[in-house]
């Protein structure tokens, strides 16, 4: 009786902090829009509606570019989540993004493989690369006691840097107006699942799955209990022997192989060649997620999905109004106050703790009296 | 090459560039201090001073006068701190995310609003004129002496303000009872409590004044350093200041010398990047700061370790 309420206590309560943050995108959009209600309408059912001529479809196109756009997000979703979990604010998922892009696209054209295989050996490559990576920021916090946090924010600017010198003096095609790769071969592409220009690649197949394993992972392996239990009580893990710089360490580098794939399955799967020329910005949204998705990794696809149905929103909502996109940033910092903040609602959760108890007293109480009779 | 480099080094100019460059992250840093005195992470510093530097902007624009304009960007720093404030330390949002919450206002937030206020979009180039800019000052007497005048001489009002601020701030944290009662609720809020000290009182104290110095220096880099707001401008140095704080041990002064270390590093980052034959490095040149920074970091983290080894202590994690 009290879970099921509590439960449900949960879903109102993280529904009202979505819709709280919708509305106050919504109160910006009348402050800076001429056409508040053509901006509104893109934005909200926009990604799967479409209008042609008074008639309303679903469009299955715009549809399937959602759940592309989900592919890096729910590897970077599932990355902080796991980094998350161990009470490690590691923030580099963004940077690993970008490196396993890059590493995942020199692979995919300077080394000669069979189809098939090739794929395979750019993203797994790319993976420990970006794996690796994360050992800078774990070992130092775990060996010295560096901020994890400052030096992955660090790390971010240093990697970008290091990734557009290479690009540009070393791997660029300079036979092309803009500074870019040469093409990937084919055989590094990953393929299509739906015809079309969606780029809705097998890779969405790979992040489900993934999203599986890392759940899997997280809540039926002791490794995966360790690295929970370190961020619920770090002190508790220490004196019952668990060996907690190793779990930190090993929480950072599956955070860094998770993002460093799914750099590369974006980048392999979307482009033709390398052109990412900043920081994406997946990493940040992979931190929305995780929050959204309570660091549970099997609730990370929903949340990714519905950032990129939000994003794929505010794209429309730019296309066809005055709103500039940017708005997402606005609906999401939003989302995250409210979504994040534990006392939120807690009024209302009070009263339903009081009521519940009262409720249970009162039939403990009539069972006792029945069977004093 | 290296002679060329050491020339351009040892010149008044240089250390001028190093003063100049040091004084927006001089102020975050001490953003970051006060905070952290208190015991609060202030991770959105970097929004903090996104946002403040557009707000400074604009109100500078609207009112034709560069003291509104700093004045402003303060005021909306100290909401911005207040808001972190609200949420973290009433609904209980961990700091952390309510500081990347204000660091994706910061980003994105900051180009919706240029856009909402003034049709722009990315930069307010059009909107620059010389009355709202902060002015710079010649300073009697020294300006006359040979080199010294050179450097110390003819800054922005603001980035002497930066320095004179360093002392302020150690006054006021252990010559005030205010300054006493932020960092007893940053050393042991348990304590501070038991005495009468209202432990959230002194965050929201502490969390405003840290948005008030980050006002000042998103002030500095919209109306000074670099003439006007635009999407990057900010560059990082939001997060560097808080480097610059863990590295100058959470102190006032020793915040000073490690962001003049970062203005260093960047000053150096202009003059190599100007030299012959490093022109194809100029990537590789880009990312000296925040190598110093994970350096410094990892430094003072190693002592940090040695001295709790020498007093025979478990290193405190």
């Amino acid at each position: 009786m009290r879970d099921k309420r509590m439960v449900l206590f949960g879903f109102v309560r993280g529904a009202a902090a979505i819709a709280l943050a919708l509305a106050v995108g919504a109160i910006f959009i009348f402050l800076s829009s001429d056409e508040p209600f053509t901006a509104l309408r893109y934005l909200l059912i926009g990604p799967f509606v479409s209008y042609h001529g008074g008639v309303t479809a679903f469009n299955t196109q715009n549809f399937y570019q959602v759940l592309a756009a989900m592919i890096p997000t729910i590897f970077t979703g599932l990355a902080v989540c796991v980094m998350f979990s161990a009470n490690q604010f590691n923030l580099a998922a963004e940077s690993c993004v970008l490196v396993g892009g890059f590493v995942g696209s020199l692979i995919g054209i300077y080394v000669n493989m069979t189809t098939g295989w090739h794929a395979v050996v750019c993203v797994l490559v790319a993976s420990v690369v970006c794996g690796l990576i994360m050992l800078i920021p774990s070992v130092l916090k775990v060996k010295l006691g560096a901020s994890e946090m400052v030096t992955s924010l660090m790390l971010n600017f240093v990697l970008l840097y290091i990734v557009l010198h290479f690009l540009n003096y070393h791997f660029a095609d300079r036979s092309k107006g803009a500074t870019m790769t040469f093409p990937f071969l084919e055989s590094a592409k990953i393929p299509s699942i739906v015809p079309g220009n969606s780029k809705l690649t097998w890779g969405f197949v790979i992040a489900i799955i993934v999203s599986l394993l890392v759940w899997i992972f997280m809540y039926r392996t002791r490794w995966g209990y360790a690295i929970r239990m370190i961020g619920i009580n770090e002190s508790f893990s220490l004196y019952s022997g668990m060996n907690v710089g190793g779990t930190i360490i090993l929480s950072s580098v599956i955070g860094g192989l998770l993002s460093g794939m799914g750099g590369s399955l974006e980048v392999l799967g979307r482009y033709n060649t390398f052109v990412w020329r900043e920081l994406p910005g997946y990493g940040w949204t992979g931190v929305t997620i995780a929050i959204l998705a309570k660091n549970n990794p099997g609730a990370v696809p929903l949340a990714a999905f519905f950032l990129a149905y939000l994003n794929k929103g505010c794209q429309l909502m730019s296309t066809h109004s005055d709103v500039p996109s940017e708005m997402i940033d606005i609906i999401q910092a939003a989302i995250f106050l409210f979504f994040a903040a534990e006392q939120f609602l807690s009024g209302f959760r009070q009263k339903l703790v009081v009521k519940t108890t009262r409720e249970e007293l009162m039939r403990t109480e009539s069972l006792t009296a029945t069977e004093g009779e | 090459m290296f002679e060329q480099l050491i020339q351009s080094i040892f010149q008044a100019d240089f250390l001028f560039i190093i003063i100049r460059i040091t004084a927006p992250i001089l102020f975050a840093a001490l953003a970051a201090v006060i905070s952290e005195k208190a015991g609060v992470a202030n991770i959105g510093l970097e929004g903090m001073m996104m946002i403040t530097a557009l707000f400074g902007f604009l109100f500078a624009y609207w009112t034709q006068s560069w003291i509104i304009g700093v004045l402003g960007a303060m005021f909306v720093g100290i909401l911005l701190g207040l808001m972190m404030g609200f949420f973290s330390f009433k609904l209980k949002t961990d700091i952390i995310l309510s500081g990347i919450a204000v660091n994706m206002l910061g980003a994105g937030g900051t180009i919706f609003l240029l856009n909402m206020f003034t049709g722009l979009r990315g930069n307010t180039g059009a909107l620059v004129s010389p009355n709202i800019l902060i002015p710079t000052i010649d300073i009697p007497l020294i300006d006359k002496i040979p080199i010294l005048g050179e450097i110390l001489s003819g800054h922005a009002i603001l980035t002497y303000l930066a320095f004179i601020f360093v002392f302020l701030m150690r006054i006021f944290l252990y010559r005030t009872p205010l300054g006493l009662k932020i960092r007893a609720v940053g050393e042991n809020p348990n304590a501070a409590s038991s005495v009468g000290v209202s432990v959230i009182k002194m965050k929201y104290i502490a969390i405003a004044m840290s948005g008030a110095l980050a006002g000042l220096g998103g002030a500095f880099m919209s109306m000074y350093y670099s003439q006007g707001w635009n999407q990057g401008m900010v560059a990082g140095r939001g997060f560097i200041a808080l480097a610059a704080q863990a590295m100058g041990r959470g102190e006032p002064v020793g915040a000073m010398f490690s962001s003049l270390l970062f203005g260093l590093a960047q000053a150096m980052k202009t003059k190599v990047s100007g030299l012959r034959g490093m022109a194809s490095y100029n990537y590789l040149i880009e990312m000296i700061p925040y190598v110093v920074t994970i350096v410094g970091l990892v430094f003072y983290a190693m002592s940090i370790k040695r001295k709790a080894r020498k007093h025979q202590l478990r290193p405190i994690k």
